[in-house]
């Protein structure tokens, strides 16, 4: 049992080294810079900070003519690696001793065992607790967390070496990791809520980590400190839902804990709790549902993670790809029973999940940007795990489905975000600017052919090719719609499928091949851009190398949904091969695929770009994606009008009225004193009349009173 | 008949008003603090006067009336130097003495 009772070392493990960097290494490292003109103590800690933040070029805080890293700083890279290696090898062994694989300790018991348990306050009945709780669905989301962490800093080392803040990087990422462990420890709500801010904030720091770089606005680029501004917020308005969803919930039931909540005896679950009131619950369900909507980018609320890619790639392979997106699904699983006692709010989620994921792919067909394309396409898978998490009520597969495709997901996309880092690194290289366009592409797979060919695995994957993770995951979810009777998300998630196989292999192809390449375009071609590209060095392939491998073999955990929700059928690949709807899916896939194939390897860019330039319809359809159906602008004008002039009305509010009583009172205290001060002669018999006079009136009061009163 | 109390209130209401004319009225420094003298010295008669007279045992018995009186003479003696030091070092920086003018503590 001590095996599992320790497992809280992984939870506090990266929060120490975010420590040792920060208040340590750090310091070392800024201590240990070569100072240019620095005198007194006040320059110093200036010129530290300055160099911190990057003064080299104009708002570039990357590039390749930054000095090489003191000690200090690559220790403070180490440091985050050894120790997030420990947490990685340590979940693993959880992994394999809990999935039976080895056995190195006693079974787990079936609710998950609490690690950790700390009375915060008791005040009358209500106790808040904060409390962590390990069991099978934790584990599988904390190896999906260390182990993606784990590579993401190895992969660092090399994509960071060129950018400043190199020790702050580190730092934030370990900040991260605690975080987001924070939410997969959690055993309650207020657990769960603290962890989602923590994550909040870290992405907020990761978004806006080159704070010199500048907006882009011929490239529709807005800056890195802009991006996390506008993260943070639009993941402000999702988690107001949130609390007022779980304040719904405690105000009910008394509790915050998941498994006290998700009881169908105990009566402070909700099942007892909101008898008779199911509405209720399906609002509140709603509400804590806006929570993920907030985190995982989902209609309405998806504006957030598109620009979310001006941080740098690493961190969207981690935060905006892997994990902290993934959340939000995690969240609805962790609290599927209570999810399972609404099912109307289970449906919300459902169809939420189908029109993002077919909204989104439409809007990834026609980006340019690589980022941007990998973008949509986790929103649009996002929207798949909802989708099978929705559709799920009332089968014993439960939550596993939605599980299934986020541990796949993970793999594939953090692959996808780190082979995109290693172009634009590579390219960064060549050209001495920063290129994410991928019209400024083309060929590179003859340049670097491992990252092609580790990005045409992830491309193959998360497209549905059978025998890739993907093929398993997504198809089960589509598979799932189909078996419930939801023939509406079916054809959504049937469709975009094919859509995503097609923008999948148009980014591949841009990218890394091209008309006149090898294998009828697939490898090779011509190079748009300017430069000699070179393959990255191996801190950044191995990373790869390690993820396309797991792209693959992720599928093969057929046990994964009885490991994670207890009574759900293995999966069985044989039936899945046999069953007929299977082979339509990868039919979709093959034309998405094909069509994407023949387009981009038999004609230019630039033919394409005139033909539908000069077609009507197809312009119009083409503006509409481009512009991501005007949610955007929409955002825009809804900010412009309705925000800002609610805005103006409170300014108004308090120029004329706060602003009027404080300076109209502070106005007559004037006005009394410039009158009154007019007694104030400086004739000392005026003063004597005044004294007198006083005296002869009080003596006359004093008189009559005595003489009439008595 | 001979002094009685009355006369005595009488004296030093007039002189009071006297001085208090004469401290309001004058426009020469030098004539107010002539007046204030008067106005303490209607004071000191009004205290003796009722010194002298009183019915009520312990005052009657031991002269604190009369006692007050030398004090308050002691008193306009020490404030007569100040207030003369004063006007004459009045005069030397404004030559004048007239109290109407003198209104440096304007507001």
């Amino acid at each position: 049992m001590a095996f599992y009772q320790a497992s809280w070392l992984i939870l506090l493990s990266p929060l120490f080294s975010f420590a040792v960097i920060i208040f340590g290494t750090r310091m070392w490292d800024l201590a240990s810079r070569p100072r240019v003109a620095a005198t007194t103590t006040h320059e110093e800690e200036h010129g530290s900070e300055g160099e911190d933040h990057g003064e080299h070029g104009e708002g570039d805080d990357e590039d390749p003519k930054v000095p090489r890293l003191t000690t200090g700083a690559r220790i403070s890279g180490y440091v985050g690696i050894l120790i997030v290696a420990l947490a990685c090898i340590y979940s693993w062994l959880l992994l394999l001793n809990t999935a039976g694989v080895i056995s190195i300790a006693p079974a787990l018991p079936s609710g998950g065992i609490t690690v950790l348990s700390y009375d915060w306050l008791n005040q009358g009945t209500a106790s808040y607790v904060v409390s962590f709780r390990i069991d099978n669905l934790a584990i599988a989301m904390m190896v999906v967390v260390t182990t993606i962490s784990l590579l993401v800093q190895v992969y660092s080392q090399g994509y960071m070496e060129n950018s400043a803040g190199y020790a702050r990087f580190f730092s934030y990422l370990s900040l991260f990791t605690f975080s987001m462990l924070v939410i997969v420890f959690a055993q309650n709500f207020l657990v769960i809520f603290v962890g989602w801010e923590l994550v909040g904030l870290s992405s907020y720091l990761l978004i806006g980590f080159w704070i010199n770089k500048q907006a882009q606005p011929d490239q529709d680029r807005p800056a890195p400190a802009t991006a996390a501004i506008q993260a943070f917020i639009t993941n402000r308005v999702g988690d107001v839902g949130f609390i007022i969803g779980i304040m719904i919930l405690f105000s009910t039931t008394g509790t915050f804990d998941f498994l006290t909540l998700s009881s169908k005896t105990d009566p402070h679950g909700v099942v007892h709790a909101f008898a008779g009131n199911t509405t209720l619950l399906t609002v509140a369900m709603i509400l804590i549902f806006c929570g993920a909507i907030g985190k995982s980018a989902q209609l309405p609320l998806t504006v957030w993670l598109p620009t979310a890619m001006e941080g740098p790639t690493p961190v969207s392979a981690l935060i905006h790809a892997a994990t902290m997106v993934a959340a939000g699904v995690y969240m609805v699983a962790r609290t599927y029973p209570l999810f399972s006692a609404a099912p109307v709010a289970l449906g919300v989620v459902g169809w939420v999940g189908g029109i993002t994921a077919l909204y989104a792919a439409l809007t990834a067909l026609t980006q340019t940007d690589f980022k941007r394309v990998l973008a949509f396409s986790t929103i649009s898978q996002l929207g798949y795990m909802f989708v099978g998490l929705g559709v799920a009520a009332g089968t014993d597969i439960g939550s596993g489905a939605g599980m299934f495709h986020l541990f796949t997901h993970a793999f594939f996309k953090a692959l996808l975000f780190l082979g995109a880092g290693s172009v634009i690194h590579s390219l960064h290289h060549a050209t001495h600017e920063e290129t994410q366009d991928m019209r400024k592409m083309g060929g590179l797979a003859k340049y670097m052919p491992i990252t092609a060919i580790t990005w045409l695995v992830a491309t193959l994957t998360i497209s549905g090719f059978p025998f890739f993770s993907g093929f398993y995951s997504k198809d089960n979810i589509i598979a799932l719609a189909f078996d419930q009777g939801n023939y509406g998300l079916y054809i959504i998630t049937l469709g975009t499928a094919g859509l995503t196989a097609f923008y999948m292999l148009r980014a591949y192809i841009l990218a890394f091949g091209g008309k006149g390449g090898g294998f009828g375009g697939l490898w090779g071609g011509t190079y748009r851009g300017v430069g000699e590209p070179h393959e990255a060095p191996l801190t950044i392939t191995i990373p790869l190398i390690v993820l396309a491998i797991a792209s693959i073999i992720a599928g093969y955990w057929t046990g994964f949904f009885s490991y994670v929700q207890p009574g759900a059928p293995a999966l069985n690949i044989g039936e899945v091969l046999s069953n007929p709807l299977t082979w339509i899916g990868v039919l979709v896939a093959f034309i998405g695929l094909g069509w994407a194939y023949v387009l981009y390897t038999r004609f230019d860019l630039a033919t394409i770009h005139d033909v539908v330039e000069n077609n009507a319809v197809l312009r119009f359809l083409y503006q509409l994606t481009l512009r991501k159906f005007y949610i955007d602008d929409l955002y825009a004008l809804f900010i412009r009008y309705v925000v800002f002039g609610i805005s103006h009305i409170e300014a108004a509010f308090d120029t004329y009225v706060v602003d009027g009583i404080v300076n109209g009172v502070a106005g007559a205290v004037t006005g009394l004193g410039r009158g009154v001060r007019r007694v104030e002669t400086g004739k000392v018999q005026s003063y004597m009349i005044g004294f007198f006079g006083g005296i002869a009136v009080l003596a006359i009061v004093v008189f009559a009173l005595v003489i009439f009163v008595k | 008949m001979g002094l009685t109390l009355n006369h005595f209130l009488v004296l030093g209401a007039l002189l009071f008003c006297i001085g208090l004319y004469g401290a309001l009225a004058k426009r020469n420094a030098i004539a107010v603090l002539m007046g204030i003298e008067i106005m303490l010295n209607a004071v000191n008669v009004t205290m003796v006067g009722f010194s002298y007279f009183s019915k009520v045992k312990p005052y009657s018995t031991y002269l604190t009336g009369q006692i007050f009186a030398i004090f308050i003479i002691t008193v306009a003696a020490a404030e007569a130097a100040v207030a003369l030091a004063m006007i004459i070092s009045i005069y030397r920086k404004r030559s004048t003495v007239d109290v109407g003018e003198i209104n440096l503590m304007k507001w």
